[in-house]
């Protein structure tokens, strides 16, 4: 049981905080007076590292003190030697041994509201529709194919049509995964990456939309196969539809960059329907987390003990894509992925990289970096 | 006249279905006394909490975008009392209650009133168990109690489970800035007590007696015995992948459990198991004892949060007698043939229409003045002045329909 005095104690480390001080609260002493309830240590520490990393704006701070993590899982939690004496209630905590996971919660939502009140950048006005364009459809890799027929259509060149020609894009096959899984992160919703690609690899089954013989029989079906095209080698793709200029090539987000779209996606969803959270994830939030120092780090890879499955998935893929007689453009052992790749594949997203992110995403909407010249010292910290 | 807003916070599986029910079909009688319940659907309170407190809820929480603030403004634009009422508020963290209270006016004029509806934790537990299998979880009854007991409370079952249950707590964020008697408790009446009681305690704390009120329940969140929920959960196990979450709501949870399952009254009750019911018995005597001291208003009796001795023969939902769940089984079955033959006989009305509809159609397009005319477009269409001489028509005539 904590105590008036131990509350007193929180305050003042709360003021602390608002002054942009960086003393953990394990080695904070001072009091100040109360106010009408204390923030909680995931808000409190959150606060820290923001101080830490930037210097966050007055708004911010606020910002940061008034929110609450959003969705299901840990509550709120008291300070320890701060708690309010209750019997009741989760256990305090110290906030610096809080797992970052939780300081991400909060700062997700935040990012989330940042996004929604920023909006997105004014789409440029699309070129007038060619009526002499060539008749295409891009499907296959979600991540490959977005991108692409963005650009298409704002070149004036939307596509289907009658008689259009069905280009399945795709490339190795850990790439397409991963693409899979970015492609969801940035757009409807999906779990953390190994909780997705793990069942996956465990049934031995690859995503439906990268599933390319499927895809390719699902449109032999319905236009004939000769109407249909799959296209591994990029620079194929701007004569198949008829354009000169290169098209863009699809956007690489780190691993950490991913996850915490993924995150931000899960309160935007409660915030704006999901149209406008695909938008604002990809035309917002993906330019910001492809600059700025370091970005965009290591990309997301199918890690080794997946090795096997995707290579044989991918070699059973390209078997039957050859087998079936479809036109490829491309060497289909491009859908092999290199083994010394996989070998070499990182761990996925890291919990300190994303909230890394998280917090520089936060600093950066009009907060002023770094300057610790005039950030008050861990001793001050201690008047 | 005062502003008044009495905010019901839980907690889950104590009637609250049934309040909210009696309260969205009477909005116009409440209307008459002066009483807003501010709902246009029954749902409505739970979106308005979904987005309060920024909850995912298997896609629903899209219908929610605006809900508390649209809510909020309801309740700041009537001048007499308002309810509001859901379970799930319960979970509510210290800022976001700042956040409601201060929404729904409280600190400029509003007298602002939290009602929690609280049962004993013996019967709690298992009912709480039983809303996640009704929410497509697989957990295991023994897991779900391990979960619960851990002291550090990880993971998301364990900590939502005491952010709705933990009767102090709850009060501790939703009282925190109220004077005791402005937080009232409402307990019900232990089992095998008079059905009505408890109604009759939410009218008197909700300000309801002497309102003729409609008390025919349409929505209730009925219980479900053992070798039921041991159904719904190996259903779980072997759809979840298949089932979305759109369809599971009508047809497992509705369907199955609400209407079909829940019927099953003679098959074993869920219970805690002997080994568990000391604990719990300790946290409720804990419970009674905080909650007498601070003073709160408490309508009904506080001895109700102190639930009954353990069953003589405890049922194991983990290892249900099979006989009994392929008896639910069948009872499943048949209710999904039932709603199978409904919808069949569905499609063929709804074919049957269509096909009238397309006859209807034929027979216009067989009047001699539509075949006039439609021979008149084709030979034009046959020659270049001809079309030019329709282009023009189209154009005089104000539409481009390109059909005669």
């Amino acid at each position: 049981m904590a105590g008036d005095d131990g509350r007193r104690r929180a305050w003042g480390w709360v003021a602390h905080l608002r002054d942009g001080g960086t003393t953990p609260w394990a080695g904070w002493h001072a009091e100040a007076e109360r106010g009408p309830y204390l923030p909680g240590a995931q808000q409190l520490e959150l606060l820290r590292r923001l101080n830490l990393a930037g210097r966050p704006s007055a708004a911010l701070v606020d910002r940061v003190l008034s929110a609450s993590a959003p969705g299901r899982g840990t509550p709120d939690l008291e300070l320890v030697g701060a708690d309010s004496g209750s019997a009741f209630g989760p256990r305090p905590v110290d906030p610096a041994q809080l797992p970052e996971v939780e300081l991400t919660r909060v700062a997700s939502s935040l990012v989330a509201d940042d996004l929604v009140t920023a909006g997105t950048p004014a789409l440029r006005e699309p070129a007038f529709v060619r009526p002499w364009r060539t008749r295409y459809r891009l499907v296959g890799d979600p991540w490959l194919a977005d991108p692409a027929r963005d650009a298409l259509t704002a070149r004036g060149r939307p596509p289907g049509g009658r008689g259009a020609v069905v280009l399945v894009l795709g490339t190795d096959l850990a790439t397409m995964v991963a693409d899979v899984w970015t492609a969801r992160a940035f757009g409807a919703g999906v779990a953390s990456w190994r909780e997705w690609l793990d069942p996956l690899a465990r049934a031995r089954s690859v995503p439906p939309r990268v599933d390319l013989p499927r895809t390719a029989t699902a449109w032999a079906g319905r236009v004939g196969a000769g109407r249909v095209r799959v296209v591994l080698d990029p620079a194929a793709l701007p004569r198949l539809v008829g354009v000169r200029r290169s098209l863009p090539a699809r956007p690489r987000p780190s691993a950490d960059a991913t996850d915490l779209a993924r995150r931000v996606g899960a309160v935007l969803g409660i915030l704006v329907l999901p149209q406008r959270r695909t938008e604002l994830l990809r035309r917002s939030l993906l330019p910001r987390l492809l600059e700025g120092p370091g970005a965009p780090g290591a990309p997301l890879a199918v890690p080794p003990q997946h090795a096997d499955w995707a290579l044989d998935r991918a070699a059973r893929m390209r078997d039957d894509l050859t087998g079936a007689g479809y036109a490829v453009h491309g060497d289909p052992d491009l859908l092999l992925p290199r083994r010394e790749d996989l070998a070499a594949a990182t761990a996925g997203p890291t919990e300190s990289g994303v909230l890394e992110l998280a917090l520089r995403l936060l600093l950066g909407s009009g907060d002023r970096p770094a300057d610790t010249s005039d950030r008050p010292t861990e001793r001050e910290g201690h008047r | 006249m005062t502003r008044r807003v009495l905010l019901h916070v839980g907690t889950p599986k104590t009637g609250t279905s049934y309040l909210q029910d009696v309260l969205f079909r009477n909005r116009p009688t409440l209307a008459s006394a002066g009483i807003l319940y501010p709902a246009d659907r029954f749902d409505g309170h739970f979106l308005a909490a979904l987005d309060l407190m920024r909850l995912p809820w298997g896609g629903l929480e899209r219908e929610a975008i605006g809900a508390w603030d649209r809510l909020a403004t309801q309740v700041r634009a009537h001048p007499g009392t308002s309810i509001i009422s859901h379970e799930i508020l319960a979970a509510a963290s210290r800022s976001q209650v700042g956040q409601a209270m201060e929404s729904l006016g409280h600190g400029s004029g509003t007298e602002v009133h939290v009602v929690l509806s609280v049962r004993d934790l013996v019967r709690q537990v298992p009912a709480e168990w039983q809303e996640n299998v009704k929410h497509r979880s697989t957990i295991s009854y023994q897991r779900f109690l391990r979960q619960i007991r851990d002291p550090a409370r990880r993971g998301r079952i364990s900590s939502w489970f005491w952010s709705v249950q933990e009767i102090p707590d709850i009060l501790n964020r939703w009282g925190l800035d109220l004077p005791p008697e402005h937080v009232h408790l409402v307990t019900v009446p232990p089992r095998g007590g008079d059905r009505e009681l408890l109604w009759k305690r939410f009218s008197h704390v909700l300000g309801l007696d002497g309102l003729d009120l409609d008390l025919e329940a349409e929505r209730v969140n009925p219980s479900l015995g053992v070798p039921e929920t041991a159904l719904i959960r190996r259903i779980n196990r072997a759809a979840n992948r298949q089932v979305a979450p759109v369809d599971y709501r009508p047809l497992v949870r509705e369907l199955l459990a609400h209407q079909t399952l829940s019927r099953r009254t003679r098959s074993p009750r869920l219970a805690l198991p002997p080994d568990v019911h000391p604990w719990v018995r300790d946290l409720e005597d804990a419970w009674v004892t905080e909650i007498r001291e601070r003073g709160y208003d408490v309508v009904g009796d506080l001895e109700d949060l102190r639930g009954g001795p353990p069953p003589r023969r405890w049922a194991n939902p983990d290892s249900p007698v099979e006989k009994q769940v392929a008896r639910a089984a069948v009872d499943a079955v048949k209710a999904l043939l039932l709603e199978n033959a409904r919808l069949q006989q569905e499609v063929r009305d709804v074919r049957g229409e269509l096909d009238e509809a397309y006859r209807a159609l034929e027979r216009s397009y067989l009047r001699p003045t539509y075949r006039a005319r439609a021979k008149a477009v084709r030979r034009l269409q046959a020659s270049a002045m001809g079309r030019n001489a329709l282009q023009a028509y189209r154009a005089a005539r104000g539409r481009n329909s390109r059909s005669a």
